[in-house]
Order: C-alpha cells, then structure tokens, then sequence
C-alpha cells in the first residue's frame, strides 16, 4: 500500500516536474517573441516596452529601408542555395549511411553531425582563417559552402529518420518486379522519404537564415547578412524597424511552418 | 497461361551460412513445372533463407541454384523472373492499387494501352477490379495480399515464391485465400513455392511438402506421405498430433515399451535388438478393443474432448504416460465416461513408426 502510494507521489511530482520546465521554456521562447511583436507595433519613436500606442508605421518604413533588405536579400539567396546544397548531400549522405554498417561510415555520420556539436563561432572562425589561407576572400558562394556546413546535419537527421521507417521489402519488391536501382530510387525510396528531405530542409533553410556565428566571419560589407545587420541596428541607434524586422521574419517563419505541417507533416518527421 | 509455361527449379546441395552459424545445410530440392511445393518448418529452421536464396536476394555459400536446367546464381531476381508476395506484401503505399499492379510493366516498358488492359485483367482475376483506385491502406488484408498477388502475376513471373503470404490474416480469411491462390495457381499452371509453419496450410495446399528443421529438410513427400509415413520423429510430431512412447526394440516385429506391453510393429529400418526407441501411434490409429489381451493398454479415461465429428479422449495408461485417442462419434452412440477403464491398440503394426530414441 505505502509502496504504491510513494510511486504515485513520484510519478506525480515527475508530471509537475516536467509541467513546470515544459512551461519556463514556453515562457522565455513565447514571451520575446510577443514581446518584440509588440514593440514592433509601437507608434513611438524608440524602442520601449509597452508601446505607448499601435500603429504600423514601423512595417511601412520597411519599405524604404534599403541596406536592410540587401542585406535580407543576401540571407534569403544564401539559405536558398544553402538548403539546396544541404538537402542533395544530406540526403547522399544519409543514403550512404542508411545502407552500410560499416564503421566507416558511423564515423561519417558523426563527422556530419559534428558542426552541431562544435561551437559555431569556432567553425567560423576556423573558416575564416583557412579561406584567408587559400588567397580567398568573403563571397556567396562561400558562405553558401559554409552555411551548408552547418545545416547539412539537420538533413541527414530527419532523412536518417525517414530512412529507417522504409521498410526494406518494398525495395526487395521493386527490384523483384524488374525496376533498376534508379527507377525504385525514383519511384519508391525518394517519395517515400520525401518528407524527411523536405523537413530536413525546412530546419537547415531556418537554421542558414537566423545564422550568425558562421555569417559573422565569412560575410563582408558586400555580403551582409540580415541577422547581423539587425544586431549592428540595434547596437548602434536602438532603431525600431529592427523590431518590425523580427516581426516580419516570425510571421513569415509561422506561416512557413503552417504551411510545411500541413502538407509534409513536419512534426512528424523529426523523430 | 497453360502448364507448358511452367518452369522446372532445382536446388543442389544449397548450403548458406551468416558468418559463423549456418542457416540451411546441403539442401537437394527438384520442383517439377507447375507444382506447388511448401517448406515448412518452426521459426529459424531457414525456410525465409532457402526461399531468398530461391530468389536471387541472398547469394547461397554452397550449392547452385538452377531453373530449367540453366544455373541462375548470377542472376539478379529479375532475371530470375521470380515473383514474390512478401509477407507483409510490400505494397507501395503511395501508389494505388492500379499503379501497384502497373509497376512491374512499366519497368518492363510495356506501352500505356497494353498495361491499363493487363492491369484491369490481373484485377478482375483476383475480384479487385472496383478497388483499382484505392490506396492500400484503405484496403483490408486479404484484399492487400490479392493486390500483391496481382502484382507479382502481372509481369509472369517463371516462378512464384510466397513467404508465409497468410500469416496476417485471420482464420476465416486465410481459409478463402489459401482456396484462392492454389485457384490461381492451377488455373495458371506456375511452378509456386510456399513458405509456410502452418501445418495445415502445408498439407491443404501444397503438391509437395518439405518440412525442414534446423537448416536441413527433414523430408520430402506428398501431404499423405508426410502424415502417414513421417521418416523422423521430428516430421511426425512436427505434422499432426501423435502419442510417443519409449520403448526397446526386441526383434524385428516387436517392442518392449518402458511400462510393460509388448507391442508389435512393422518397420521400415531394423534395429539392433535392445536398441532404445520410440514408438509413435497418431491418437486417431489406436482402436477400443472389447478386453485386454497382448499388446493391448489398459488405460483410464481422464479426459473427454467433444469435438464435433469425433471425440479426443485424454487417457492415462496404468503405471505410464498419457495418451490421446480419437474415436469418430456417430450420433447414437455415447460418450465414454471419465473414470472408466478402457482397452486400447494400435489399428495396425503398420499405424506404429518406431524411431531410434534420441
Ligand atoms: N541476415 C541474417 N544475418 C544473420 N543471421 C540470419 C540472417 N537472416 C537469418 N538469419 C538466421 O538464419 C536462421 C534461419 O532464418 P530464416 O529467416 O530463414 O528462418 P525462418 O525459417 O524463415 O523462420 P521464421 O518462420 O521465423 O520466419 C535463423 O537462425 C536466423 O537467425
Ligand atoms: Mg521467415
């Protein structure tokens, strides 16, 4: 009797446990973000929380805002080609993967998977020195090559997934009926795995995006990228626009992920 | 499709280990165009094994593998031009039904007309043709195991392997299926090999049966065969129910079981007298007998199993074992009585296979 009423206890306090850092996380990730979205319909001049007043002048002034949609332009070219780049080889990669169980390739999956666990700043870092070493210096392609460093991880995790869902018997099946290896790849394993790639790239689109670390060493005045060019507002003239920026790029990012839930099921492609 | 299209396999002295362990050992196997044979065998004796082997998935340690006369062991399993409804079936679950069944002919590069009337063709012969435009996830089992079957027929494969195709289905179902497919399979004459650890499936359905344990096949013959004269006390247990006694062997009519009756046999192998053996009576080949006499058990009713058409009777021999009798029941006659003593004996010599005790 008593042993069964301490479990209950402990399995109650581990629900509150979890309900209480479920709703700190909701709280420091929920609360800026409304709090900037606040801010960002401010009819005052400056940055100040609450606003005195709503209006939308600030999404107006984006309009003319000229070095930040350059450098908004910059980031949306870049995580294009970086999702582009990040999605054919991951999903190489995590094909390569998937089929070998050698060591070899455990190792490949962990040197893939390494920019997550490294600091960023000293990947960039790292890059920044060896580019100078090669006589190069800061362009798109590069930051695309280093961006693509970084996102490529979020692929191969959620084709990985994907892949360990496709039952192999249906490869054994297509084979059988006289499909070659490129037309089972074509008509079975891809849209099959479809969703974990365009998950994948969702997460590596965002994650090249909202990039700073990387962006930090290997963009130039040329190359600016949003994410740093609204951290230099801030930093220097506390500019509201900043503000209208953020809230820009949450909607859009909201409706992107509605968007991405609804036809590819993105939640369910994470795990 | 006639039987002059069926295709002759043969399997010679297959052997195919994983690493250390051995998954089937010095396997001898000719299947005759058009039959049905079925490898039965428990879980693990390597009957998925053989079958893949069969296929062309696995490449055999030993042995070759050869359809009609000609050694397929470099072929891939197209080549081979097997057709296989996997277990689970395989179907592709982002194609309908329709696109299922036209796969392999657009792989084959048929032209458009000439797939949309072998597709509706193949439908129609397995009672599918209203579901061509379902998905299959919205179909039932047996409904997903005739795509499967459509499928894998479209393209006329020489040869047809199924891999426990019934194990997911419930006994009703299974029962119409298994009519189905040897429907199928006599209508189009294709030489069909069966995976299978259902006893009765094997026996109901196959020309053939193989039953294999631990990588080797035990024995090969008909269903009657298997049932009525098992070579190994593994086939005769593992097919049918059946009483074992131990006993020693006398001489060559007769032995001498553990708890004191002298029973005469007829074997096919003569053992040494004294040699220590099992004698195994199915329950339905020992008979009531009206007193004791020789070779006659004397025996104590425990248990009464109606069961229909015939009575299982669980009885407990004086001083031995328990046995199990089948008696057909005609509707007169009464049920005999728990508690009551009763005589009992083998039909014939011949219903007693003696086996050399392991
Ligand atoms: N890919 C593999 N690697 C290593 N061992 C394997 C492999 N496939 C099968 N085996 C082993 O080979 C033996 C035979 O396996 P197989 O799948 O052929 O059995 P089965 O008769 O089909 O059994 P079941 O009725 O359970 O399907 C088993 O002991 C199994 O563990
Ligand atoms: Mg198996």
């Amino acid at each position: 009797m008593a042993g069964r009423r301490r479990i209950r206890w402990e399995a109650l306090s581990l629900k509150l446990v979890f309900g209480l850092l479920a709703a700190i996380a909701l709280l420091f990730l929920v609360l800026p973000t409304a709090v900037v979205l606040l801010t960002s319909l401010t009819s005052s001049q400056s940055l100040r929380f609450p606003p005195p007043g709503f209006s939308l002048r600030w999404y107006v002034a984006l309009l003319d805002a000229d070095q930040m949609q350059r450098a908004g332009l910059n980031s949306l070219i870049v995580a294009f080609w970086t999702t582009l780049l990040s999605s054919i080889c991951g999903t190489a990669a995590a094909l390569a993967i998937a089929r070998s169980r050698s060591p070899l390739m455990r190792a490949a999956d962990l040197l893939f998977m390494s920019p997550l666990l490294l600091p960023a700043l000293s990947f960039g870092f790292a890059a920044l020195i060896f580019i100078n070493r090669l006589g190069l210096s800061p362009s798109v392609p590069l930051l695309v090559l280093g961006h693509g460093i970084v996102c490529v991880p979020f692929v191969l995790r959620t084709t990985l997934a994907s892949l360990s869902q496709l039952d192999a018997s249906l490869l054994e099946a297509s084979e059988s009926l006289g499909a070659d290896r490129l037309t089972t790849f074509r008509r079975i394993t891809l849209p099959l795995i479809g969703p974990g790639i365009g998950a994948g790239a969702f997460l590596a689109f965002m994650a090249s995006f909202d990039n700073v670390p990387v962006s930090l060493f290997l963009a130039d005045e040329r190359t600016e990228m949003l994410p740093i060019h609204l951290w230099q507002q801030i930093e220097t003239n506390l500019d509201v626009r900043t503000a209208a920026a953020s809230g820009a790029i949450v909607i859009a990012t909201l409706i992107l992920m509605l968007l991405a839930e609804r036809f590819a099921g993105l939640t369910r492609q994470m795990h | 499709m006639t039987a002059s299209r069926s295709h002759r396999v043969r399997l010679d002295a297959i052997t195919h280990r994983f690493g250390a362990s051995t998954a089937v050992r010095d396997i001898n196997l000719d299947i005759a165009g058009g039959e049905l044979v079925a490898l039965l065998g428990p879980s693990g004796c390597g009957k998925s094994t053989l079958l893949r082997i069969i296929s062309g998935f696995i490449r055999q340690s030993e042995g070759r593998v050869l359809f009609d006369d000609s050694i397929a062991d470099a072929l891939s399993p197209a080549e081979r031009g097997v057709g296989i409804v996997f277990q689970n079936y395989a179907l592709f679950p982002h194609m309908s039904v329709g696109e299922n069944v036209a796969y392999g002919l657009q792989a084959h590069k048929w032209s458009r007309e000439r797939i949309a009337k072998r597709v509706a063709e193949m439908l129609d012969l397995v009672h599918m043709g209203e579901f061509a435009g379902r998905k299959p996830r919205e179909l039932s089992g047996g409904q997903q195991q005739r795509v499967a079957l459509a499928r894998c027929l479209a393209i006329d494969p020489k040869v047809l392997l199924l891999d426990e195709p019934f194990g997911a289905l419930d006994k009703n179902l299974r029962l119409d299926m298994q009519i189905e497919v040897k429907r199928l399979q006599r209508q189009s004459g294709i030489t069909t090999i069966l995976v299978t650890h259902d006893q009765e499936e094997a026996l109901s359905m196959a020309d053939r049966i193989a039953v294999m344990s631990r990588g080797r096949i035990e024995q090969i013959s008909t269903p009657t065969g298997i049932y009525d004269t098992p070579q190994t006390l593994f086939v005769n247990e593992f097919v049918g129910t059946t009483n074992v006694l131990r006993g020693e062997f006398i001489d060559g009519s007769a032995v001498q079981l553990e708890h004191g009756v002298v029973l005469p046999v007829s074997p096919d192998k003569i053992f040494q007298q004294g040699h220590a053996v099992v004698v195994s009576i199915r329950p339905e080949q020992l008979r009531f007998q009206p007193a004791p006499s020789d070779g006659v058990f004397t025996a104590i009713i425990t248990t009464v199993l109606p069961l229909g058409a015939q009575v299982v009777y669980d009885v407990a021999l004086t001083g031995g074992p328990s046995l199990k009798v089948a008696e057909p029941r005609d509707a007169e006659g009464e049920l005999r009585e728990v508690g009551a003593t009763v005589y009992l004996a083998p039909a014939s010599p011949a219903a007693c296979h003696v086996f050399p005790a392991s």
